[in-house]
């Protein structure tokens, strides 16, 4: 079997398995109080449901496109970028969990909004939270879109029937104004995965998402468990990878003059990651271009192998290059990154080298940054929040956190190796380092001689982005049914209205996700990174005061949480206006604007606690007090 | 005869303390990894590079090792350590 068909077979499969997860979930709801299981799940989540939909929510598409794309850029320095994984489950799980289960069980609280209104009794500071609920993870869930219809593009190019109908797709649409332009076999992509994950998360609600969640962790372990021996039997053994590392030079980005000699009496279309020579010097183009039959294209964007024994080994590889016989190249222009090309060992040593930055690509500061970003932004997420509202009892939160630190053990440290091992395997991939994921699978699934084996390997970045885009989707419906709809303007609504709503606004949500993404802004990484650091700027202080402060004032979580939102914002917009790009933050003492943030919140909900409104004393003696 | 005090529940107190044991993990996990990594294998001469099992010695020692010791603290602190509290109304136990 082809890699090709077998990754339309592993994605038909997947799909088909994801239906039928959603159509089980629908006969649960059936049995159910309908708003509880379809927004939580009735709490009844037992351990291996609650610790998968857990680990699978919180990998991202990005675990699985850019961290192994940083990995490949910048070397062994990411097990610093990544290290506070090691205390991620016991923070993200151990330091709410049980204490935010309980005080969603005394109020009866659904959502995360819920919790904070029910703690207070203040229906404000539940308006303020779903506004910021809904403002942030809107925009999340476009950029997950985009990634998720990205990633489905990868795996299924090379199948025949793919670019077909998406070719007959861009005939149709190409050109009515709002897909002008549109690439159709994005278009073609977003269409399928807006489809699939907008019907099986509406028609199945909480349990599809969880079930199918379990179904993608499995997935996601799988795929680095296999891919882990075959990289490092086809590298020649880690020690040899690393000390090849070791010695090697970033390679230097630039342009060149690509000429087709007079002989060609055809336009060239050169591809991106075309191979080509020059004397001894050894360059891949970092873009498309096309150079017309007897003519040139000048600057054409290249990078160049810049490691001595990387271009000796590269130049006897004939085979590589295989660019038209009558192509030529001049007027080579390269520059070196700013950090890390003096001399070799800048991959297998922090800060790891930087195309543009002079202090590396993680200086002290910023390894601090993300110390805290993943392990404590990470407890912050709403989304994490509802989760720990839906196990069944204490018992199935410990034991969960032990599989969620089995779970990131077998994936990230992993992953780590098995992109160090792809800058040996797949020289010069800088310039499209966001496919080395995929572009790994099939060379070593391929050299390994079971091709078949690539679809599912591929699977696991889909899977990772398909459980985060469920739960966001999830999580605004239930806002705006539950928190805007139900608590603040009609509290006597019946089940059934309930129900078609809820449907109603799950879809709704969705199809204009869609439609957002079809022109979506770019920044995807950026626009991750704001949204979930902002969401912890905003909960994670009001939420920890909340439920372990008795003193602590709606007043006070408010101003916290308005505070964090603020400072974080204000960072990002200065750097707007100092830097010229909103997702250029500002860095004050090259801290990242969530330490910021949180710091603010931090401080603004026990100054607030303190200095604003009264306790109430009932409130206090409900949510603290053995009755 | 004096009214009884009220008395915090067993479950917050239990998860107040439990959390504060977690912050305290937390912040030697980032005492030991960015210290010892800063220190070890910042602007590494290649030649002094060791390696242990294939990976970088900064990276072993610095991260792999205390990986491993809180991956141990915390099925040790999960399985044996934490609190079966009673969850309230639903709660299956």
């Amino acid at each position: 079997m082809s890699g090709g068909s077998a990754a339309l077979y592993t994605f038909v499969g997947y799909i088909m398995a994801v239906f039928v997860l959603a159509w089980l979930a629908n006969r649960l709801l059936k049995q159910r109080s309908f708003l509880s299981e379809y927004f939580l799940g009735s709490r009844s989540l037992g351990v291996v449901a609650f610790a998968l939909t857990f680990a699978a929510t919180s990998a991202s598409g990005g675990s699985f496109t850019g961290f192994p794309s940083k990995i490949y850029s910048h070397g062994w320095v990411l097990a610093l970028w990544i290290g506070s994984y090691m205390v991620v489950p016991i923070c993200m799980m151990g330091l709410i969990g049980k204490r935010i289960n309980q005080v969603a069980r005394i109020a009866g609280s659904i959502t995360v909004p819920d919790v904070l209104r029910d703690r207070f009794q203040s229906p404000a500071f539940g308006l303020l939270a779903t506004a910021l609920i809904v403002f942030f993870m809107a925009f999340n869930l476009v950029a997950q879109c985009k990634a998720g219809s990205l990633i489905l593009k990868t795996l299924l190019s090379g199948v025949e029937l793919f670019h077909q109908t998406a070719f007959s797709l861009g005939e149709m649409v190409g050109g009515h104004g709002y897909f002008s332009g549109v690439d159709p076999e994005y278009l073609f992509c977003l269409l399928v995965f807006g489809v699939v994950v907008v019907v099986y998360t509406a028609y199945g609600g909480f349990h599809a998402v969880v079930w199918t969640d379990v179904m993608q962790g499995v997935v996601m372990v799988v795929g680095v468990v296999i891919m882990l021996p075959l990289a490092l039997n086809q590298v020649g053994g880690l020690e040899r990878a690393t000390q090849q590392m070791a010695r090697m030079l970033p390679p230097e980005r630039g342009t060149a003059t690509l000429r087709l000699e007079p002989g060609a009496d055809e336009d060239y279309a050169v591809p991106v990651g075309t191979w080509l020579r020059s004397g001894v010097r050894v360059l891949r183009t970092a873009g498309p271009v096309v150079i017309p039959a007897g003519g040139e294209v000048r600057e054409v964007a290249v990078l160049e192998i810049a490691t001595p024994e990387e271009v000796e080994r590269l130049l006897g590889e004939n085979e590589r290059f295989v660019a038209h016989a009558a192509l030529r190249v001049s007027g080579i222009e390269t520059k070196p990154y700013v950090y890390g090309s003096e001399a070799p060992g800048a991959y297998v040593s922090g800060p790891g080298p930087s195309r543009d930055a002079a202090d590396g690509f993680l200086p002290l500061s910023l390894a601090v940054s993300f110390f805290f970003m993943w392990a404590i932004a990470g407890t912050g997420q709403p989304s994490n929040f509802v989760r720990l509202m839906a196990f069944n009892r204490a018992r199935t939160l410990r034991f969960s956190i032990c599989t969620v630190v089995v779970h990131y053990s077998l994936i990230y440290f992993p992953l780590i190796i098995i992109f160090c091992c792809a800058r040996i395997l797949l020289p010069g991939m800088e310039a499209e380092s966001d496919r080395i994921m995929p572009a790994m699978v099939v060379f070593l699934t391929d050299n390994a001689g079971v091709a078949w084996l690539g679809g599912l390997l591929v699977a696991a970045p889909f899977a990772a982005v398909m459980s985060t885009v469920d739960s966001f989707l999830l999580m605004i419906a239930s806002a705006l049914v539950r928190d805007v709809y139900q608590r603040n303007l009609r509290p006597d609504v019946s089940e059934a209205q309930i129900r078609r709503l809820s449907y109603l606004c799950t879809v709704c949500i969705g199809v204009g996700a869609v439609v957002a993404s079809v022109n979506p802004p770019q920044f995807l990484q950026d626009i991750i990174v704001y949204t979930g650091s902002g969401l912890a700027a905003c909960f994670l202080g009001p939420v920890v005061f909340a439920l372990y402060w008795p003193r602590a004032t709606a007043g006070g979580c408010m101003m916290g949480m308005v505070g964090g939102f603020l400072a974080h914002l204000g960072l990002y917009a200065a750097g707007a206006g100092v830097k010229g790009s909103f997702f250029v933050p500002l860095r004050v003492l090259n801290m990242d604007p969530i330490l910021w943030g949180l710091g603010v919140s931090f401080a603004a909900s026990y100054l607030g606690g303190r200095l604003v409104g009264e306790v109430d004393e009932k409130l206090v003696q409900k949510f603290f007090y053995a009755r | 005869m004096d009214k009884e005090q009220p008395k915090y529940h067993p479950t917050f107190l239990h998860t107040r303390r439990e959390a504060l044991i977690i912050v305290a993990v937390y912040v030697l996990a980032l005492l030991w990894a960015v210290p010892y990594c800063y220190f070890k294998g910042y602007a590494l001469d290649p030649a002094e590079l060791r390696v242990v099992w294939g990976v970088p010695a900064w990276v072993f020692w610095g991260i792999g090792v205390p990986w491993m010791l809180a991956n141990i603290f915390t099925i040790w602190f999960c399985g044996f350590y934490m609190e079966d509290d009673d969850l309230g109304e639903g709660d299956t136990v």
